[in-house]
């Protein structure tokens, strides 16, 4: 591209490439700060491998092998011990490890002039601070501005979600609803002020964007009484520590809260474009506009978020089918959650169209004489 | 009736109202794209290799979820083209990432459900996890790829003469106005799906060191972040699509 680009952009990229130098050589470097023993592979020595198979007949392999770690935290920092791994060919819970690896390391204690320890898992976090570079450095230097502004929306919503959690916490689980129904607004406000600035097209797409959401889930939650959930299956819902049903009501909140947000800006923008090639425009006109806009962004829309809700479920189906359940129950146990999640979201998405189409017209739009 | 069967009456009954012809398309491609995924399930527990099953599978959600989603050509087949692209360059990076970070397969967390079943079953499920998290994003490529193109378009019709250069630069400035509340849609869209995980961690006081070494936490960031450059990526590589192939389609039209 032009070469007043590269010029602008380039101190900023060097900053940007050094930062992230920076931040990879620390969390390569940061075994210090865990209090959990962490140890570098040095050598790797093959062991016996032995043939398993089950009643659904599965074949894998299951291999032994013995690592030769070097500490790099602790007060044994820098001994050397033998620990031993055992891995299989699909690798579920176990894994493989080659020589550069670091794990982590358990109940590591000193017997006789002997380190022993037990294998507990892959140092993970420069993965994690590499990807999120290479996100902020793409935002940056694409998008400039509504690219840092994009990430800021998304660091003080992390923020926000988290101090949720602790609200939630502190009230062991009770209120689930209305704690998370409360964040729902503030996510709204706050993202779209981050993103629109604080203007009346923010103010009416704030409206909009609540009120789809939430009159979806209120029609939503009235099939669900009325088929008396037959077919949802909260017992198939991972990780849960508190009541299931608040749980997984305040999850589909939040999963289609950011595309409604989506879709309502979009139309409130063009109304608002419409408005300004034709102050004189009418009510009718601006209502079919929206809507043209709406439905064809809703399609793309509710296949986003289908494709993530449903992926999750991916690999515990394909468990299920392999353990010799029919494919009902394997979409029963795995996937009804999901698609009544799918399925909540898409009301929302598409309800949206009408009210932020109609919201929008009764705001901007010159009542016919 | 099940709730399922219920509300899926109910998304269809409205998308017809609100879209017509359009919200009907976009009814069936959601059906569509439901098949293939469970399709892509039951090859992979057949032994079919999960490479071969992602290309194959994500090749026909992308044609899916654009040509189902938009009529004019010009949009979806340079959108289609870009969404190609990406997708492509995508998975080597994912290939790489979840090789570094290895995520694959379950968590102790997940402990409990894995009761009573036999979770070695013989298929890599470092696999499993590359297709799981390329297919996870093709909805978001396929959506940012849409947006520009069919931005795109709008300004060749209205201003046919415009210049390559600065149809790079609207295909930027369209990508700058969509970014926001895009990045929106995938973070509420995955952080809302990991609430009842988020709440497990604090219950149980998981230091910042042992959640960002965890396997699902890790697995599921590289999953949100790789989301992130799925729809970061369709901005240039559509706008560049689109200069290469804005008079091929518009002869055709002509003639």
């Amino acid at each position: 591209m032009s070469h007043g680009w590269i010029s602008r952009r380039l101190p900023l990229f060097i900053i940007l490439l050094v930062m992230g130098a920076v931040a990879l050589l620390f969390t390569s470097h940061n075994q210090r700060f865990y209090r959990r023993p962490i140890a570098r592979v040095e050598a790797v020595k093959a062991g016996t491998v032995q043939r398993t198979s089950d009643q659904f007949k599965n074949i894998d392999h299951e291999h032994n092998q013995t690592l030769t770690v070097r500490l790099m935290n602790t007060r044994y920092r820098g001994q050397r011990l033998q620990v031993s791994n055992t891995y299989s060919d699909s690798q579920p819970m176990d894994q493989r490890y080659h020589v550069g690896d670091q794990i982590f390391l358990t109940q590591l204690r000193k017997r006789h002039h002997q380190l022993s320890a037990n294998v507990a898992g892959y140092k993970r976090d420069t993965v994690v601070v590499f990807l999120s570079w290479l996100v902020c450095l793409m935002l940056i230097m694409m998008m400039g501005r509504a690219g840092s502004l994009a990430l800021a929306s998304v660091v003080v919503n992390s923020l926000l979600f988290i101090i949720a959690i602790e609200i939630d916490l502190k009230n062991n689980g009770q209120h689930v609803l209305l704690i998370f129904g409360t964040l729902a607004v503030i996510f709204t406000v706050v993202s779209l002020l981050l993103i629109l600035g604080p203007t009346m097209k923010m103010l009416a797409t704030v409206a909009a964007t609540l009120l789809g959401t939430f009159l979806a889930l209120g029609l939503s939650l009235l099939v669900f009484s009325w088929t008396h959930e037959r077919g949802i299956y909260y017992e198939s819902m991972q990780y849960v520590t508190q009541v299931p049903r608040p749980l997984f009501v305040a999850e589909t909140l939040l999963g289609s809260l950011g595309a409604v947000m989506d879709e309502s800006s979009d139309i409130i923008a063009t109304l608002f474009e419409l408005k300004q090639l034709n102050p004189r425009i009418g009510r009718g006109a601006l209502f079919m506009s929206g809507r043209n806009v709406g439905k064809s962004i809703m399609g793309p829309l509710i296949n986003v978020l289908f494709l993530t809700f449903m992926t999750e479920t991916f690999t515990s189906s394909l468990l299920y089918i392999k353990n010799g359940n029919s494919w009902g129950y394997t979409f029963a146990m795995n996937m009804s959650l999901g698609t009544v999640q799918s399925l909540v979201s898409g009301i929302g998405i598409v309800l949206a169209v009408p009210l932020v189409s109609g919201f929008g017209a009764l705001l901007l739009g010159r009542q016919k004489k | 009736m099940t709730t399922i069967t219920a509300l899926g009456i109910v998304l269809l009954i409205l998308m017809v109202a609100v879209g017509g012809k359009q919200g009907w398309t976009a009814f069936l491609s959601l059906i569509l794209n439901f098949g293939f995924l469970y399709f892509a399930i039951v090859l992979i527990a057949f032994h079919v290799p999960p490479l071969f099953v992602t290309i194959t599978t994500g090749i026909i959600i992308l044609a899916i979820t654009i040509f189902m989603g938009e009529d004019d050509l010009r949009t979806t087949v340079t959108a289609f083209y870009a969404a190609l692209i990406v997708t492509a360059i995508l998975i080597v990076l994912i290939f790489v990432v979840e090789h570094w970070a290895m995520v694959q397969g379950f968590g102790t967390e997940d402990s409990d459900d894995l009761e009573g079943m036999s979770i070695l079953i013989g298929i890599s499920y470092f696999k499993v996890t590359v297709t799981v998290t390329t297919l996870s994003t093709l909805g978001a490529i396929a959506e940012a790829a849409m947006a520009i193109a069919a931005g795109l378009t709008e300004i060749l019709q209205a201003h046919p003469e415009v210049g390559n250069r600065q149809l790079m630069v609207s295909g930027m400035t369209i990508g700058r106005q969509i970014i926001g509340t895009t990045f929106n849609t995938l973070f509420f869209g995955f952080f809302g799906g990991f609430l009842a995980l988020f709440i497990w961690f604090a219950g149980l006081n998981y230091s910042l060191g042992t959640i960002m070494n965890n396997k699902i936490f890790v697995a599921e960031m590289i999953e949100i972040l790789i989301s992130f450059v799925g729809v970061l990526l369709p901005v240039p590589t559509t706008a560049w699509i689109m200069t290469r192939r804005r008079h091929k389609i518009a002869d055709k039209q002509d003639s």
